[in-house]
Order: C-alpha cells, then sequence, then structure tokens
C-alpha cells in the first residue's frame, strides 16, 4: 500500500499558514464567533438568558388536540401509514431515467430508480432524486400572464383560437415551434401532425446540454447520425477522451453499473482497466487507472496518433502515452472501448467511431443504433428566420433560450420581434419573462407522457399527483395549435401505443404502467457500415493559448435546476463548491497571473466579457480555463435568482479567451477542507487506503491493520448487527447517495452563508482526496456517514444520554432528549455529525407534505447525523416480526445504497453470514477508517484497487 | 435610638419567610404534580366532536367490530378513520333524518370531510405502529380503555412514556390470545395461557429489542 501524502485542498497541500491554523484548532468553525470579543457582563446575560428561555421553550410540550380528518370516500388502495409505489421516468435532455416514486397518502415523497429499466436497474442520478422538491417548490409557474400581466384561461384559449386561424389560413407559414430535445413517440406523432396540418411550419430544438458533435461525427462516420450504446461490462479496455461516460452521457447510470461490475479484484475475474485523457478532471477521469492531462492542442494531436496507430498501425512519438494505450487496446481486440466526450469536435467522434470499429469491439463492447432524439430543425435557423422577419407565431414548449442560447445569438431580440409568442414553462424563466404569453406547464408528475431510454426502451410516464397547479401540458397545447379540442392526454398517450400494443391493448398498457417499461422496444443494433473514408479524418488543431471551455453545471445541469436548494447545495463532486460556479482554472495559470480561488477575473471572449470568481482546480491542463455553464440565473424562483455567474454570453466563439485579475474576491462555499479527518497525524494518510492489482496480487490484505491493544470492548447484543460495507473500487462520486439520503431523511438546506461557517447538514457527504502534484494528481472518492461504532466516542461524552446504543448496533440520536451541547460531533472522529444551528428545517420554503413522514423534522438546537435508514429497517422489522421471522439478508435497503449506480453501499445483517454484507465484509480488502481509534465502526471499506498498465510508467518516464 | 423595628416585624419576617418557602415547595410541587395531573394529561376527558359518535352504542348495542371502521389497524402504522361512506352504508338507510347526524349528511352531499378532534395523540417524534401490537396480542382496550362503555370518547391511558415503557418491560401480562384482541372485555381468566407461553408464541422478548429508543424514536 503506497502511503504518500493524502491532501484534499490546495491550501492544505501547500501548508497555508492560514489553512493550518484553521485545521488544527478545536472548533474550527469557532474561529469566526471568538473572533468578536464580547464583553463578559454580555455573555453572562446572554447564558442566563439562554438558560431561562431555554427552560421555558423545556416545559412547551406541543398543542394537544388538533383534528383528524378521515376521506370523504376514500381513494382506492391508498392506506394511511403504507406507502405506494408508482413507475414512471426522470427525463432529461430527451433520455429517460425509470423510476419508481413512494406516496405517502398519495403524496410523491421519494424517488427510487427502476430495477426494470435498462438505463437505471434501480439506481438513479442526483437530478431524479430531486425532482421532489422540484414538484412541491413552491416558486413553480402557476399563472397565466399576458406581456407580463395575469390573465384567465379563457383569455388564452381565445387568443390561441385566433393564432390557430391565422396559422390555418397561411398552411403555417410564420408558425414556429421550440422544444427541448425530445424521445416522446406522442410529442413525436403530435409534431407529425402539426407539420403535416400546416406544411410551412417548422419544428426546432435546442438542448444547450447536447451531443450535436457526436452526432455530426457518427454522420461522418457512418453515413448518417447514430446513437451509440455502451456495455462497459464487457470491455477491459476504457478509454475515454474527455469522457462524460460516468456523469453525463445518456444511460451513464447504466454504465456505472456495468464500470463497476469490473473493479473490485475480489468480485471480477478480470480487472478492467480505464484510460482517460482530459482537458479537466472528469468523473471518469478521475477513477481511472491512467488519467493524462491533455489540453485542446495536445488532445487533437493525441486523436491522431492514437488513430494512426488503431487504425494504420503507424507508431507514434507525442504525446508518450499514446503508444503504450494503443498498444493495450489493440491487445484486447474485440474489448476495448472508446468514448469522447462531447466537447470533442465531430471530426475526432468519427475517428472515435472508426478506431472502435477497428478495435472489433461493435457487437460486444459497444452497439449503434439509430438516434433516439427526433430529428428537428436547429435554433441557429430558427433564430435567422426570427431576425429576417419570417416569423409571427412562434411556440416554446419546456425551453430556456434566452437564458441558454449560445452568446454569440441574441434570442431575447429576436424574441422580441415575433408578433405573437407562447412560452409553456414549468418555471418562471427569462424566456417566459419575455414571450407574449406565458402558460405554467404541466409537472411531469402531473400529466401522462412517454419517453425512451438511452438504448430506446420506452417508459409510460404516468401521473403522480393532480396538478398542484392548473397547469397545461405540451400535449395539450400542440393539441390546441392543431386546431383540435384536446382530449385528456391518457387519450393522447394512448393513442400513440394503441397501434403498437394491438388487440391486447388493456393488458399490454397496464403491464407497461406496472413495470415502468414498455416490454421490447428497445432498440435493435443497427447494421450500418462504417464509410471507407473514415479513418482518414484529421480533427482540426485548435490554435495555442488560453482556451475556454464549456460544461454543463455538474448539480444545476444547463440551469434548469438552478431553483432547487437540495442541488444547489450539492458539493459538486471535484471541487466541492456549493452555490457557485466560478471559473475553474489551472495551477499553472493560476501562478502565472498570481490568482487564488476566489479571486475576480476579467474574462473576455469574442461574445461577450464577464467579471467572475475563479477557482483552482487541479489535475486542469495549464492552458485551459472551465466554465459551468447554467448558474447566474436572471429570473427564476427565489432560490436561484443571481446566484453564481451566467457565463452564456460567453458561449459559441471559438474558443479562445483572455483573463485578467479583477479587483476583489469572494469567498466560495466550498466543503473541501470541512470535517478533516485527523489533521495532521500519520494516520492521515491511511483514509483512502489502495493498490495497484500487482501489489494486491502479491498481499491481498494490504489494506489491513495489526490490531493494537485495547482497554475494553462491549459489543452491542444482537442478535441482528446491522452494518454496512462501502465499495471504494466502486464510488464515482456521482452525489446520487447524498441528495437520496437528502430526501428520505428530511435533511434541511442551509444555504451558502452557513455552508461557509462548516454548517452544512449532509448526513452523507462525499470526501475527495488527491495524492501527487496538483498538475496532475489521482483522485479518490470515500463517501462518509456515521460509522455506528460498537464503541462510540460520542456516546460518552452526551451529558443527556441522547444518543445511545441499540441492541442490534445502531448508534441512535434520541432528538427529543438532545440539548444541544455538541460534546458528541467534537469527540466524533469521523466528523459525521451535524447539528441545527438554526431552524434550518422550519426555514426550507418547501410544503409539509413534501417531508419524509416516517422521519423526524429536527427543530433548532438538536444534533443529528445518518441513521442507517432507521425507519426502513423498522418497517422492514415490523413486517419480519408480523410474520415471526427474522428480517432477510438483502430485506432493508438504505437510500444511498438504493440510489448508487455503482451498488458501492451494502447494508445488512452482518451476523446472518448468507447476507451481502457479511460476504463484503469477509473481503481481505475490507478495512475500518481510524482502526487506532478503537470504535469498532459497523460502516467498513473496501480498500481501492487499480490496475495500472507497467507499460505506460515506462513509457512516461 | 428608638428601634427600627419594632417587635411585630420579627412576626412580619417569619411570615414572610415562611411565604417564600411555601411559594418555592409549592413551585417544586406544581412542577411536579401538574404534568402528573388527568388535566395536562388530558386523560378521562370527553372531547367534544362535530357528531356525538358513541362507540358504547355502536359496539356494544349493534355489535360492530371495531375493524367495521377502523380498517387497516391490522396492516398499517395507522388505525385508520372511516370514511363518510362507511357512516353512510348504514345512515343513508337508518336515522336518516336524525338531527345529530347532519354534520354526516352534509359531509357527503358537499364533499367536505368531518373534522373529528383528535383524543390520542403521540408527539410526532414517536412512531407508533398499531399493526405490530394487534400481531402481538396486544389487545385494542389495552390502550384505548373500554371504548365499548364510552359514550363519547376520551383517553383512557396517560399516554407518558412511562406507560409504553411499562409494557414493553413486561409485556406478558398484557398480552392475550389473537382471538381477544378486539374483545372489549376481554379479561384474563383460568383458561388463558401463562404470559409465558403467550410470550413464546408470538415471539416476543422482553427488554432488549423492545426498549432501545430506536424502536419508538427516529
Amino acid at each position: 500500500m503506497s502511503a504518500s501524502r493524502q491532501w484534499r485542498s490546495l491550501a492544505e497541500l501547500e501548508n497555508d499558514p492560514a489553512f493550518i491554523e484553521h485545521a488544527i484548532q478545536e472548533f474550527p468553525s469557532l474561529r469566526e464567533a471568538l473572533a468578536a470579543p464580547q464583553k463578559r457582563r454580555r455573555v453572562l446575560r446572554l447564558l442566563a438568558a439562554a438558560l431561562a428561555t431555554g427552560g421555558l421553550a423545556g416545559c412547551y410540550a406541543g398543542e394537544p388536540g388538533g383534528h383528524l380528518i378521515p376521506a370523504v370516500r376514500n381513494p382506492p388502495n391508498i392506506i394511511p401509514g403504507l406507502p405506494n409505489r408508482y413507475a414512471t421516468a426522470h427525463v432529461l435532455g430527451g433520455h429517460a431515467l425509470g423510476t419508481v416514486v413512494t406516496h405517502q397518502m398519495g403524496r410523491p415523497i421519494k424517488v427510487e430508480g427502476n430495477p426494470y429499466h435498462p438505463s437505471s436497474l434501480g439506481a438513479t442520478d442526483p437530478y431524479a432524486q430531486a425532482e421532489v422538491l422540484g414538484f412541491y417548490d413552491p416558486d413553480r409557474a402557476m399563472l397565466i400572464s399576458n406581456n407580463g400581466t395575469a390573465a384567465s384561461r379563457q383569455a388564452l384559449l381565445a387568443a390561441l383560437v385566433s393564432a390557430q386561424g391565422v396559422i390555418a389560413a397561411t398552411s403555417g407559414a410564420g408558425f414556429r415551434i421550440l422544444t427541448g430535445a425530445t424521445s416522446s413517440p406522442t410529442t413525436e406523432r403530435l409534431m407529425a401532425r402539426i407539420l403535416a396540418a400546416y406544411p410551412e411550419a417548422r419544428w426546432h430544438v435546442w438542448e444547450p446540454v447536447n451531443r450535436d458533435n457526436a452526432m455530426r461525427g457518427t454522420a461522418l462516420a457512418y453515413g448518417k447520425p447514430m446513437d451509440v450504446v455502451a456495455r462497459l461490462d464487457a470491455a477491459d479496455i476504457i478509454l475515454g477522451l474527455d469522457s462524460d461516460l460516468l456523469g453525463g452521457a445518456p444511460g451513464w447510470v447504466r454504465y456505472a453499473r456495468d464500470f463497476a461490475s469490473r473493479r473490485n479484484p475480489t468480485r471480477t475475474k478480470t480487472m478492467s482497466r480505464i484510460y482517460a485523457a482530459e482537458p479537466s478532471p472528469t468523473l471518469l477521469g478521475s477513477i481511472a487507472d491512467h488519467r493524462f492531462v491533455a489540453g485542446p492542442a495536445e488532445m487533437a494531436a493525441a486523436v491522431t496518433a492514437l488513430a494512426g496507430a488503431v487504425l494504420h498501425g503507424t507508431s507514434t512519438e507525442a504525446p508518450r502515452w499514446v503508444g503504450p494505450v494503443a498498444a493495450d487496446l489493440k491487445a484486447h481486440h474485440g474489448r476495448a472501448f472508446i468514448h469522447a466526450g462531447p466537447g470533442q469536435p465531430a471530426e475526432t467522434h468519427a475517428l472515435v467511431a472508426a478506431m472502435n470499429e477497428a478495435l472489433g469491439g461493435r457487437g460486444a463492447t459497444y452497439d449503434v443504433i439509430d438516434p433516439l432524439l427526433a430529428p428537428a430543425a436547429s435554433l441557429d435557423a430558427l433564430i435567422a428566420d426570427m431576425q429576417a422577419g419570417h416569423v409571427s407565431t412562434l411556440l416554446m414548449i419546456d425551453t430556456n433560450p434566452v437564458f441558454t442560447a449560445l452568446g454569440t445569438h441574441d434570442f431575447a431580440a429576436a424574441l422580441r420581434a415575433v408578433k405573437f409568442s407562447v412560452a409553456l414553462a414549468k418555471a418562471p424563466d427569462e424566456t417566459a419573462a419575455l414571450a407574449t404569453w406565458t402558460v405554467p406547464m404541466a409537472h411531469d408528475w402531473e400529466t401522462w407522457g412517454d419517453a425512451r431510454g438511452h438504448d430506446g426502451t420506452a417508459t409510460i410516464m404516468q401521473p403522480m399527483a393532480l396538478p398542484l397547479y392548473d397547469g397545461m401540458s405540451a400535449a395539450e397545447i400542440i393539441t390546441r395549435f392543431i386546431g383540435e379540442t384536446p382530449g385528456t392526454d391518457l387519450a393522447t398517450v394512448q393513442d400513440t401505443w394503441r397501434d403498437q400494443f394491438g388487440t391486447s391493448f388493456d393488458t399490454a398498457w397496464r403491464q407497461a404502467l406496472v413495470d415502468g417499461v414498455v416490454a421490447g422496444t428497445a432498440s435493435t443494433p443497427s447494421d450500418v457500415a462504417l464509410s471507407g473514408s473514415a479513418g482518414a479524418i484529421t480533427p482540426p488543431a485548435p490554435p495555442a493559448g488560453l482556451r475556454l471551455l464549456f460544461r454543463p453545471d455538474p448539480r444545476l445541469h444547463d440551469g434548469r435546476y438552478a431553483n432547487n436548494p437540495w442541488l444547489q447545495e450539492l458539493p459538486e463532486p471535484l471541487t466541492k463548491l456549493t452555490w457557485d460556479n466560478p471559473l475553474l482554472i489551472s495551477p499553472d495559470l493560476a501562478r502565472r497571473i498570481k490568482l487564488r480561488a476566489g479571486d475576480k477575473v476579467n474574462l473576455r471572449t469574442s461574445a461577450g466579457a464577464i467579471t467572475m470568481a475563479v477557482w483552482v482546480q487541479p489535475g486542469q491542463a495549464p492552458d485551459v480555463m472551465l466554465a459551468w455553464v447554467g448558474n447566474g440565473r436572471h429570473v427564476t424562483g427565489a432560490v436561484g435568482t443571481d446566484i453564481g455567474w451566467d457565463v452564456y454570453p460567453l458561449t459559441g466563439g471559438d474558443g479562445s479567451a483572455t483573463i485578467e485579475k479583477a479587483k476583489g474576491s469572494v469567498e466560495l462555499a466550498s466543503t473541501d477542507h470541512h470535517n478533516l479527518l485527523d489533521y495532521g497525524t500519520a494516520t492521515v494518510d491511511t483514509i483512502v487506503r489502495h493498490a495497484s492489482l500487482d501489489e494486491f496480487a502479491k498481499n491481498p490484505r494490504f489494506a489491513k491493520e495489526a490490531p493494537t491493544p485495547e482497554l475494553y470492548w462491549r459489543k452491542p447484543p444482537g442478535p441482528v448487527a446491522w452494518a454496512m460495507s462501502v465499495d471504494l473500487n466502486s464510488c464515482i462520486g456521482c452525489n446520487a447517495c447524498v441528495i437520496a439520503c437528502q430526501a428520505e431523511n428530511n435533511v434541511p438546506t442551509v444555504g451558502k452563508e452557513e455552508v461557509l461557517r462548516e454548517r452544512e447538514m449532509h448526513w452523507l457527504r462525499i470526501d475527495r482526496y488527491y495524492e501527487g502534484t496538483p498538475e496532475a494528481p489521482d483522485s479518490f472518492f470515500q463517501p462518509m456517514l456515521c460509522m455506528h461504532c460498537e464503541k462510540a466516542p460520542c456516546e460518552l461524552v452526551c451529558p443527556v444520554g441522547a444518543t445511545v446504543h441499540d441492541s442490534e448496533g445502531l448508534n441512535v440520536m434520541v432528538y427529543n432528549r438532545c440539548v444541544g451541547t455538541r460534546f458528541c460531533s467534537n469527540n466524533c472522529p469521523y466528523k459525521v455529525r451535524r447539528f441545527n444551528f438554526f431552524d434550518f428545517a422550519g426555514e426550507d420554503n418547501r410544503p409539509a407534505v413534501s417531508w419524509n413522514p416516517d422521519v423526524s423534522v429536527r427543530a433548532r438546537g438538536v444534533m443529528e447525523k445518518c441513521s442507517y435508514c432507521l425507519q426502513r429497517i423498522s418497517e422492514a422489522r415490523i413486517t419480519a416480526d408480523k410474520e415471526n421471522r427474522r428480517v432477510h439478508p438483502q430485506e432493508v435497503v438504505t437510500a444511498c445504497q438504493a440510489a448508487c449506480p455503482t451498488q458501492a453501499f451494502t447494508f445488512g445483517d452482518v451476523a446472518q453470514p448468507a447476507s451481502d454484507v457479511a460476504k463484503r465484509k469477509a473481503s481481505p480488502l475490507d478495512y475500518a477508517l481510524l482502526e487506532d481509534q478503537h470504535t469498532h465502526p459497523r460502516t467498513t471499506y473496501e480498500a481501492l484497487v487499480r490496475n495500472p498498465n507497467p507499460a505506460i510508467k515506462e513509457a512516461l518516464g | 435610638m428608638a428601634a427600627v423595628f419594632k417587635p411585630q416585624a420579627n412576626i412580619a419576617a417569619k411570615l414572610t419567610l415562611l411565604c417564600l418557602a411555601a411559594l418555592v415547595l409549592g413551585g417544586i410541587g406544581w412542577w411536579w404534580g401538574y404534568p402528573r395531573t388527568n388535566y395536562r394529561r388530558q386523560e378521562f376527558w370527553t372531547v367534544q366532536q362535530p357528531v356525538p359518535f358513541s362507540h358504547e352504542h355502536h359496539v356494544n348495542g349493534l355489535g360492530i367490530d371495531c375493524r367495521f371502521c377502523h380498517t387497516s389497524v391490522a396492516t398499517s402504522s395507522s388505525a385508520g378513520l372511516p370514511p363518510t361512506y362507511t357512516c353512510m352504508t348504514c345512515h343513508s338507510q337508518i336515522w336518516t333524518n336524525a338531527a345529530i347526524l347532519a354534520p354526516v349528511r352534509d359531509s357527503l352531499a358537499n364533499d367536505t370531510p368531518i373534522h373529528w378532534h383528535r383524543v390520542y395523540d403521540l408527539p410526532d417524534y414517536v412512531f407508533f405502529n398499531h399493526s405490530i401490537h394487534i400481531a402481538k396480542g396486544i389487545g385494542c382496550a389495552s390502550c384505548h380503555g373500554e371504548v365499548n362503555h364510552m359514550p363519547l370518547t376520551y383517553k383512557a391511558v396517560s399516554l407518558e412514556m412511562t406507560f409504553c415503557i411499562d409494557c414493553h418491560q413486561n409485556p406478558g401480562p398484557r398480552m392475550r390470545p389473537r382471538s381477544e384482541i378486539y374483545n372489549m372485555d376481554w379479561a384474563r381468566d383460568a383458561m388463558t395461557p401463562s404470559p409465558k407461553a403467550l410470550m413464546a408464541e408470538y415471539n416476543v422478548r422482553a427488554g432488549g429489542r423492545l426498549l432501545d429508543c430506536s424502536t419508538c424514536h427516529r
């Protein structure tokens, strides 16, 4: 096992005096409070007041009584106290992720993955998890408005009728529809109908986070645009070129599962090997066995060299890693896969397609299918038409081009020139604010719909609740523009599927709703052949100098989730930033122009200029700057307005940019230095234990520590022993578990100010460690949650017995006993306890029905932490008890475990040898964190094994 | 110089001290005693309801089983309250013009639910599950008292934590054969299996798991 220094932030690596001063303090977050000196008398006065009011508050037992309100007529299948579960899908960028939504008393409260859905297999991404809050968002659009003033539905319908009359009279000349990308068969059918009715009308699609480059690349390679579906479980070698294969690509949740199935050497016969070359770290690069830093110029050279080596057998000099990587790929013919990210040019995608064909993986490591997203005209064409005055009526459905259109386009100005525009929007946004008519759109959970997963599998999406607001569905407004009286959305969707389901429609329909997938709708692999000239393409060489790259915000996607406080406060996987989207610059650039994290810079491209803060990103190519689009919304709800910086105005240029230091700096709320474990001690470097596959082969038990003597240890009596094992080989840091935990356990958000004070409330966090130099560090993810120590340090110091052990080994919090001394948190070596400094839950702007009724909502002054999803344990225990049996080994699934795309978490009764968790804990890789503290944690980790290629080390020297 | 305090002042001082002591003692007594009063616990207090529903009449008089109205008591954490429809299964046929049933008829006619007043209320941090208690042989009457003798429903037990703990410490004596769960007048007799036998039959172990905080609080 290597024991080089592990660090979390650049300040820590550089031994920044301010950082050390912060880290060695026993109570780092107290520094700010102590810095403001108080008069002794005032302190005494405050103490006395706190005691008196605290005592008074303690006397208040709550209002007795209240009402019990039974229904007039019980809705079918709804029993108070028992959850209902219904399948649907979460659609992002037109691609569906199958989900199952848990309801309590008819109210959706939690999202899980749908095990039957090929894009999910039971797991979810953070966005799908956060949809609960999106659905209950009090800032959702609820008013029909005409030029900014509220209007009635009748007025809207009258306006639509007259607009439709004009469109019909001119067979659609001047009528344009703009939507986001869609794979919905119903939307496609309706669009086909409206375009058939009005031959002159046009349908345009704008998706700011798109894969247009990939589509143009496959068009170059195959003669027509194609989608590629990867099968990572069959790939021995994976090469990612600026790839978003884990954490962005359609189907990435499924890919993550397939990837993880080949990563733990104790469970897989042959471990896969991952290479990643990228200008700025991605999740794939962070878990890769070899990560190469390559800016755009080096990447173009590398792709050319790689294509030469793979396609034509030419040897190559630069970059030096290409030779051994190409040799490794070729040596695994039929079991290798190359993936390029959407930021790469079309030519690179074409070459990657040619290389994949040459490597023989087609049909094994990947398939080629016809494109899933419906073809439509581009936004560019629409804007050109609008500017030319050809557009008189514009219908915009669930799209926000005023905010998201490229900075080189002025969509707002073009929109003002359109006489009659209708924006169907789920939430107030920049586009709706400028449209003639704004119509609130029904949420996906309020209407019927359909969408297809990454492999083409269709899901029929059923409503989860009656509409909260009087929203209109996309199907309804399109039907009105066709000039027909809309039927129900159910009928519209059923009409789409009637032919396919045939005579047994009712059975097939019902089955599709129950399963959450329509059986047999996965796309059949295409036999389209590679065009002969594909191998001869050369990617364009970008000019030298500073390059500015744009990526979707890892938390807010293209900005559509900006009003979701869970996602705003979610620490970004690598920088651990919350609430902001500073410009990511390389350590090299930071040194050159003397910038530190938070410093403001003037950034200028050919499209526009902006003043924003920077963040120094270890592992980023020297001449690359990376900006996350999506934050900095101007018009949205109360949470997301004017948070961060809007960098869309900079997009659309040629990628060159200038940067100069500006005056001032802002404090950025990154959690990378929060909750440090044992700063400055020797054990700190053994937190994430890892080794190479060779080292593992020589000593499989490399992560084990020799036991040290201890005084006493009283095991919880059992007979059940709840425990968890976290596989570090699987964790890709994607954050799905963090949001799942937040949704399940009523974890409140605190806001940027409080995050800066280290008061974030996440019960589960993912620590990201680095090893090596800031220029090219190795990175590691480690989920951290309550360890449920058998000898828990927190319990010893609680003066009121508010944290105690139960017989099954759970370290439980009794909220109503807690008086908020915070001794437990200070004594916790893992720093997993969270304190309600304020009434965070009370201040969360969400309706009461959105909370999980099975979990206490904690009050101010109360400590809280991971409970191993005690409510789920209780449910399973009661079910088992009623049947007079033991809880089955796999019966309890914690929220994090259920959401995890890679099954990194295993939970269960370790006292049953047949349980998964017992098997995982028997792994030679199993180790306890801070074992020398003798806490005997019930949560243990499987050490990380990486599979480096010895030839790379030789080549790089 | 004349004395500042006359002899009477001694009495005044003593009285004051006595009053102070009485106040302190009284305060402590109040602090200890008030939460234990039926007034504070609202025990045996008849709660006014929109319809003066009589459990006595429906259970003893008519012999209706608890589960006719509280349908989910054996399957869910919540026993469930009857919807207006349940009331109207009978009351659309009998007592159709009774004045006291007007709120029920209005509820059905206007599709507005009846707002009953809570009799039993647990704090939000307590998670009680009816079904497991039913499954383990705890009768309704153990917590709800002799509902069949209540013309108007009242809280029959304190619902202090000690009430729960007493039983969780030693559940045997309060357990009954499953056939008698809904029998409000049941009493242990010579034929009843012993507490020990019942605990064995229902797989209940005293103490341990039952006394963990996490059993009820989460």
